[in-house]
């Protein structure tokens, strides 16, 4: 009984665990695995990273016709509702143009915005 | 003509209750007390021994921490195992000691869910936030190391750890040690009171019943069976270090929640040990190939995971997926024969604190 | 007693060859015929926690395989018994009168997904699937890709076209 009153006690003056979410946030560390960012005039079209996913998230596809002179061969696609963040397509990648971010925001209404295309049609 | 008992049910402690996870046992009632119960699996059943035979061995430790959430680095670390030994392959030094620290807070992680979901299942909510607010902190570190706070996305893999650790980790590490320690000192200022009332000489399972049905871990130590997979039949680094394995002879859910708690303070122990004896020096990460076979061969790894002793046989002929990959969760025996008999006899108000105290796990049973 | 013993003792009395894979390890073969002895022998020399049965399947073979991994508490190692039975009706003496419930378990189990008959075992109900009577789905002539595909995935829809190849 006496221990249970002197934790109480020591309660009455400490700071609570809450964090106010959105008015606080907790930092994210470096390396973190969020949302995909693609450098397309780094990608050589190897296609790794299409073979490795666990997932098969990521499809090869050709460029829009009018992007056709350009960039001639095929880009990735990434399907993030399939995608599970594991990080294998950005270890893969022999030229780092697919790395993971830190934006976790993802929820949305519109499930187009769900397909990440490679070039914005 | 025979005459229905008015006061006989059946009750369904089933799926959608509140209490009870994803899991349901069918109670033959009659009054107040429960005359036999039947339990009902297959509710989380995902295949993962054939979706295993597809998938090489990277994208295979990716799978392997979705066998059990709460412990995902445990069964990481029983994967990787498995696969090392099949290949004979050496695992440098510093990455033994950065996974079998995982492992370790993976486990206190989840004796801290053990302990917020049986208050909850006694109905004391306090103890249920308290438990899982300090969980976070240690979610924390794994955001850290990781780079996810729940999967790690098959952080401990073949060959030794995908990552290295971040230089800021240690101090951290330490610092959350200090809040454990915390925690520990207020679930003992309530034992005595609270949870001592609705779990002694509750569910009383005794020497020989547990080594019958085949229980393993705390719960088989509560009842007074003295073994423990690291101390038996030791792996990675653990005949190095020094701990205690917690016995208790009662038997009931009273023993069964300190048994839990003792093992906190023991991990503990074992973690401050491994900081201090990491050596320096720089990893390089494991990047994930495409054409990797597996040698040929056959293994069967035991391991002990928060909740009991997990085991994996994979039998390799020569491709990248195993040919066959048995694996052997606690949560099967615990759930089905040792609930059941459990069950048998007790009352009503009693079977969320049975039910609670064997720390069980649908998703490791079904796989 | 120690490895090395129980390996001498099961030449001795059955006259199969046991190996030491590594520290604490031990695997042998035996005919169908003598499983039991064995199982019931190992039992009596201390092995008395049953830790998994499991089924492996070669179709190019026809037979399946079963295998026993047994774990001495009192001499801290495991030894794996592995037997084989034939594919088309595999039927093979239940392990209940020895371990229990804990063997109980697993034989249901087993039923289930691959088909063995343990003669014997009380309980043979289905425990995971409901409503299921195709053949048992973990054999490896059961393509459940196919299966899946036609039952539930729907053809028109775009996002689902890389899992129909």
């Amino acid at each position: 009984m006496i221990k249970t009153i002197l934790e109480l006690i020591r309660n009455l003056f400490k700071k609570p665990m809450t964090v106010r979410f959105p008015h606080e946030q907790i930092e994210m560390p470096e390396g973190f695995r969020g949302e995909h960012a693609y450098e397309i005039d780094k990608c050589i079209s190897c296609g790794l990273c299409c073979k490795i996913c666990p997932n098969r998230a990521i499809e090869m596809i050709d460029a829009p016709q009018k992007d056709r002179d350009k960039y001639p061969k095929t880009y990735p696609r990434i399907d993030l509702g399939k995608c599970c963040f594991c990080g294998f397509c950005e270890d893969i990648c022999p030229t780092d143009a697919l790395k993971l971010t830190k934006n976790v925001y993802l929820s949305t209404f519109d499930s187009e915005s769900v397909i990440k295309e490679p070039i914005e049609k | 003509m025979s005459e229905k008992n008015p006061t006989a049910y059946e009750l369904l402690f089933g799926p959608a209750h509140p209490g009870s996870g994803n899991f349901s046992v069918r109670l033959k009632v009659e009054g107040e007390e429960v005359t036999s119960a039947r339990a009902d699996p297959g509710y989380l059943h995902r295949g993962f021994e054939k979706l295993m035979e597809y998938r090489n061995r990277m994208q295979n430790s990716i799978l392997s921490d979705r066998v059990c959430v709460f412990e995902a680095l445990n069964w990481n670390l029983i994967h990787a195992q498995a696969v090392d030994e099949l290949t004979g392959e050496d695992i440098p030094e510093k990455a033994r000691y950065i996974r079998v620290l995982m492992a370790e807070l993976s486990r206190i992680q989840s004796h801290l869910i053990w302990y917020g979901a049986t208050s909850m299942g006694l109905g004391f909510d306090t103890g249920f936030k308290v438990a899982f607010g300090y969980r976070d902190y240690i979610l924390d570190i794994f955001e850290l190391v990781t780079g996810g706070r729940v999967y790690p996305a098959g952080y401990i893999c073949p060959g030794g750890v995908r990552r290295d650790l971040p230089d800021s980790a240690k101090d951290k590490i330490r610092g959350v040690l200090g809040k454990t320690r915390e925690m520990l000192r207020k679930c003992e200022s309530f034992e005595k009171t609270t949870l001592q009332y609705r779990t002694k000489g509750v569910g009383i399972l005794d020497r020989g019943d547990a080594l019958r049905l085949g229980a393993t871990g705390p719960i088989a130590r509560a009842s007074g069976v003295s073994s423990d997979v690291r101390s038996d039949d030791p792996y990675e680094i653990y005949p190095e270090l020094d701990f205690e394995i917690p016995v208790r002879d009662e038997g009931d859910a009273y023993a069964r929640c300190i048994v839990g708690r003792q093992e906190i303070r023991e991990s503990i122990k074992i973690v401050e040990q491994v900081l201090e004896r990491m050596p320096e020096g720089k990893l390089d990460p494991i990047k994930p190939k495409l054409a990797n076979k597996i040698p040929e061969g056959e293994v069967y790894v035991r391991n002990e995971i928060a909740r009991g002793e997990a085991g994996i046989y994979m039998k390799s002929i020569g491709e990248e997926s195993p040919y066959r990959c048995k694996i052997r969760g606690p949560s099967l025996l615990h759930m089905i024969p040792v609930l059941e008999h459990l069950l048998k006899g007790a009352q009503i108000a009693d079977v969320p604190a049975i039910y609670w105290s064997l720390n069980i796990c649908p998703a490791d049973m079904d796989r | 007693m120690n490895e090395m013993d129980l390996i001498d003792g099961l030449e001795l009395e059955f006259g199969v060859n046991a190996e030491k894979q590594r520290d604490r390890r031990v695997w042998l073969t035996v005919e169908g015929g003598a499983l039991m002895d064995v199982l019931r022998y190992l039992f009596d020399k201390g092995l008395e926690h049953l830790s998994a049965i499991s089924v492996t399947d070669y179709p190019g073979d026809g037979v399946y395989e079963l295998t026993y991994h047994l774990w001495s508490y009192a001499d801290n190692f495991l030894v794996t018994v592995k037997t084989k039975t034939s594919r088309d009706k595999p039927a093979i003496e239940s392990a209940t009168p020895i371990w229990g419930e804990s063997a109980q378990i697993h034989e249901r189990e087993l039923h289930e997904l691959f088909g063995v008959t343990f003669k014997g075992n009380m309980d043979l109900t289905p425990l995971f699937l409901e409503e299921w009577d195709g053949p048992p789905p973990f054999r490896k002539d059961f393509d459940w890709r196919k299966y899946v595909n036609e039952k539930y995935y729907n053809k028109e829809n775009e996002r689902e076209k890389p899992y129909s190849i």
